[in-house]
């Protein structure tokens, strides 16, 4: 008898153990801190990209010039299309969203909803007509036109050799005048890795 | 000893691969693909087979019609397929004690490329063509990175894959990178005529002339009409106000992997020997070929990939290497079930653990018989060009006594300059399913 209680003992520290290394673990990450796991297109790159775009986009000429016309206080921005032509499946809208809020927020910039949330809101105004009391209703056609279109494409170069490949993203953005498509801004981040696989692994 | 013993032999379970998948099999060849899909999901399967359960599973949810499913599923078989490419010594040596399919399945060079088309397919059937344009790229990438890995390998390119990422950049309006690509599509059907036995498709030359006058490379058109003798094709302009639809058939199965095994018992040690090597058993490719028709206007299709072919050709390439390493394991397990049995003489205890490990080893050399078996034999693929408006798509397959194997309708509209990519999974009734 006495010698199988250590067994057992043994044996409930075993799946004690076992059950620990079973367990999620989760460890809360710093939105700012870069990591890098597979090498492919991650968070930390959209972010690098729209500060960038944004902080270029707000200071150049475009603004400056588009004020200065008479009777215009603030740009209206509408995004486009930015288009992935990369190697890697990319989730554009991210960035996309993130330089929307961005300039949003500055209050130097209006966006006007695109496409597919346009269509959303005309059904909503049209409900609004039939079903909206008098002095609550928004009538149709007083929708604020773009003045420019934001559009862009990410590229990538990748040289494979080995087990080590050296990755080159790069990203334009471009603003077109809705009015003469004159390009007023033209705003480029290019990143670069060198990502090494692991030839070993348990 | 004996715990040692059983466990070996119950890791290794008894059965091949082959055998497990049997009634998905014959789901398959019953036209079900909804049922081989439940069957496939049903069976039992080992950690290291993961990558090989994704890609089955996406090939058949593609069959039943689900291609964002099919899409994630093959997405994460090629991102473990990624983690898994690192040696592992633990398996490394594991697969020295008991055998090969202990290893973590990464599928053969054909097969990791295959994964990176059907994805690419199942976004142009979507109608999505900037993801399959990713594809185009991650193809191109891996088939560089093959050759400059294993130059000499029966397969460093595919000539199928190439010709795809031809068609998605062609489609996108990138006239030299679909130009390169075609370029490339017709240097690997030329080498590998002899070993895969794929003539160079009919599209495929009226495509390279086409794009060859629209880059406005007379000579190199010129070249090409004389080598296909082609005299007119309809131009790139021409082509872009009509719409076209991109028919690709995928028929059979790609062929299975079968055990063929001795085992011997050695009189002059009184120990078991086995040596289990895998064998390809090709499976009848009925299809000739298929016609997509459009009221009065018809196509027929080339076949553009013999993956049959391919699978045979790339085990025949590595049989020495899988040979070499069953010889070594069989000496390695005789020499532990030896030292088991010498290692105490005293009671009948080592006779019997040399016994008990010498059986179980030679239980567990089974040969490594997983392949991506839900992958078609052949693939066909046939262009139609239509003016813009809305059609009733007729589409036969003909076997090879010229007999109608399976017909089949669908709708599509058509706008101009647009590519409709439609595609039939097809398996013959008769196919060989083992009882």
């Amino acid at each position: 008898m006495i010698r199988v209680v250590p067994l057992r003992t043994g044996l409930a520290l075993l799946a004690l153990i076992a059950a620990a290394g079973c367990a999620t673990k989760v460890e809360r990450l710093d939105e700012s801190k870069a990591v890098d796991l597979s090498g492919a297109w991650n968070d930390t790159d959209s972010r690098l990209v729209s500060e960038e775009m944004i902080r270029d986009s707000l200071s150049r000429a475009w603004l400056q010039e588009f004020r200065g016309r008479p009777g215009q206080t603030r740009p209206a921005v509408i995004v486009g299309e930015v288009r992935n032509m990369s190697h890697e499946h990319i989730n554009v809208a991210t960035f996309t969203l993130e330089m929307e809020r961005a300039l949003i927020n500055s209050g130097k910039v209006d966006f006007v909803a695109t496409k597919d949330e346009r269509k959303g809101v005309r059904e909503e105004r049209k409900d609004q007509d039939l079903n909206a009391r008098g002095d609550t209703r928004n009538p149709m056609g007083r929708e604020l036109g773009a003045d420019f279109m934001l559009t862009g494409t990410i590229n990538t170069i990748v040289d494979p050799s080995g087990d080590t490949q050296v990755r080159f993203y790069q990203v334009n953005m471009t603003l077109i005048s809705l009015a003469d498509n004159r390009k007023v801004w033209v705003g480029q981040k290019d990143i670069r890795k060198l990502v090494t696989r692991s030839k070993l692994r348990f | 000893m004996l715990g040692a013993a059983a466990c070996l032999a119950g890791l290794a379970g008894c059965a091949t691969f082959s055998e497990t998948i049997q009634s998905t099999e014959a789901s398959l060849a019953r036209h079900q693909p909804g049922a081989a899909l439940a069957a496939y999901e049903k069976r039992s399967s080992a950690s290291a087979d993961r990558v090989l359960d994704l890609m089955n599973k996406g090939m058949l949810q593609r069959m039943v019609g689900d291609f964002d499913r099919s899409t994630r599923t093959l997405e994460e078989a090629k991102g473990l397929t990624d983690e898994l490419r690192a040696l592992s010594l633990r398996e490394q040596s594991l697969s020295f004690a008991i055998n090969d399919a202990s290893k973590s399945f990464i599928g053969e060079d054909f097969e990791q490329v295959m994964v990176h088309t059907y994805i690419a397919l199942n976004y142009l059937e979507q109608g999505q063509l900037d993801p399959a344009r990713v594809e185009a790229l991650q193809i191109d990438l891996l088939l560089r990175e093959k050759a400059q890995r294993a130059p000499d390998s029966p397969y460093v390119e595919d000539a199928f894959a190439r010709y795809l990422t031809g068609i998605i950049y062609e489609d996108q309006r990138e006239w030299s990178d679909a130009m390169i690509a075609y370029r490339k599509a017709y240097e690997a059907y030329q080498k590998q005529l002899e070993r895969f036995g794929v003539a160079i498709p009919e599209t495929l030359k009226h495509d390279l002339v086409r794009l060859a006058d629209r880059m406005g490379l007379a000579e190199e058109a010129a070249g090409y009409r004389k080598a296909f003798g082609i005299s007119t094709t309809p131009s790139e302009e021409g082509l872009l106000e009509r719409g076209e639809i991109i028919l690709t058939v995928h028929a059979g199965l790609a062929p299975i992997k079968r055990e063929q095994a001795i085992t011997v018992l050695n009189p002059a040690t009184g120990r078991f020997l086995r040596l289990a090597l895998p064998q390809y058993r090709p499976r009848g490719q009925p299809l000739a070929y298929a016609r997509v028709s459009a009221g009065s206007q018809s196509a027929t299709t080339s076949r553009v990939e013999n993956i049959d072919a391919i699978a045979v050709k790339s085990l025949e390439s590595e049989m020495p290497a899988i040979t070499a390493r069953a010889i070594a394991r069989m000496a390695i397990k005789d020499a532990a079930a030896r030292a088991a049995s010498s290692s105490d003489n005293r009671s009948l205890g080592g006779p019997i653990a040399g016994l008990a490990i010498n059986i179980a080893a030679t239980l567990a050399e089974r040969a490594d018989t997983r392949s991506w078996f839900t992958l078609p034999g052949e693939i066909h693929l046939a262009r139609l060009s239509l003016p813009p408006g809305e059609y009733k798509l007729r589409i036969d397959l003909y076997g090879r006594g010229e007999g109608v194997l399976d017909s089949s309708e669908l709708r599509v509209a058509l706008r101009s300059g647009e590519k409709k990519y439609v595609s039939r999974h097809w398996v013959p009734n008769n196919l060989e399913v083992r009882p």
